[in-house]
């Protein structure tokens, strides 16, 4: 890998761990176990759509790694890795499907997944079918949020057009 | 041409899906529901880890009670009991996300401590004389 994009991957992990810590000391909104803006997601974007799926999924490991070791345990790591993993694949498939156009779309179906990924990990930890019921209230708030942060992407990845090079 | 044409197709069906996902979770969350009981009767069920603890009929709760729920691992939660509701009052997990979700009094929402692995939720109540298994097909308030 080349030094310098090396050092741009590196300032984006820095980044998005730094934009996760932000939001990890806002109180959550709404007294629901998963809800939140999901922030960091934004970087995961405007990687998946200025570079590539590979230097996302590279970022996207190393600032669950990282968060997990500083602010986390076992157990949110297996939630981040599911949420994580499975937005970015649905993020991917968002960007390939709409050309790297209409990001809020694409952030939309990453919140639906991240927050799916979640549910699935938080029915493996609780063993309790009847937690299903959260479903609605978690792909609302996933969709909503992953519109935001869609959106934020979409427009941060205007200023970068013209850094394209960075990622080369 | 064609990359325009499909790029128009797939924002339009991705657009549907989310769409239509986000109206099945308000019709849910806003409207009763099938899991909702008609005459308000309720039984809490807790769970933690997946097993059934407690199974308590709320119409038959006259004053507030509490029950205190140790998990295997040292976490505790305090739980307790109104007539015709349910919720957490005090809990030693970090974010007291359990608590904040208040008292339950129908089924839409379970409390969750994810945590300690709790799970509070209510069924409608089958037991007692009143009580039917017939669920009408439309409720009119």
């Amino acid at each position: 890998m080349h030094v310098k994009k090396l050092t741009v991957l590196a300032l984006f992990t820095t980044l998005s761990l730094a934009v996760y810590a932000v939001e990890s000391a806002i109180p959550p909104l709404v007294p629901i176990p998963g809800i939140k803006l999901g922030l960091a997601n934004i970087i995961t974007l405007i990687l998946l759509q200025n570079a590539s799926a590979k230097d996302a999924l590279m970022v996207l490991a190393a600032r669950i790694l990282l968060s997990s070791l500083l602010f986390g345990n076992v157990l949110s790591l297996l939630y981040s890795l599911c949420g994580g993993g499975l937005s970015l694949l649905a993020m991917m498939l968002g960007t390939r499907l709409l050309h790297g156009r209409l990001g809020f779309l694409t952030g939309a179906l990453g919140g639906l997944a991240h927050n799916t990924g979640q549910l699935l990990i938080a029915l493996m930890v609780t063993s309790t079918p009847g937690i299903t019921a959260y479903f609605p209230f978690l792909s609302l708030s996933g969709i909503l949020t992953g519109l935001f942060t869609g959106l934020c992407g979409q427009f941060a990845g205007r200023y970068l057009l013209r850094g394209r090079h960075l990622f080369r | 041409m064609k990359t325009e044409q499909s790029n128009k197709k797939a924002a339009v069906i991705i657009s549907l899906i989310l769409s239509l996902l986000v109206l099945f979770s308000l019709v849910y969350l806003l409207l009763p529901g099938p899991g909702s009981s008609e005459a308000g009767r309720y039984t809490a069920e807790i769970y933690q880890g997946g097993r059934l603890l407690y199974s308590i009929p709320l119409n038959n709760i006259s004053e507030n009670r509490s029950i205190i729920i140790e998990s295997p691992d040292g976490g505790k939660n305090e739980i307790e009991l109104r007539p015709g509701s349910i919720g957490i009052v005090s809990a030693d997990c970090p974010d007291k996300l359990c608590v904040r979700q208040g008292f339950i009094s129908d089924a839409r929402l379970p409390i969750t401590c994810l945590p300690n692995r709790l799970v509070i939720l209510l069924r409608p109540a089958l037991n007692g004389a009143e009580s039917d298994s017939i669920t009408p097909d439309i409720v009119t308030y």
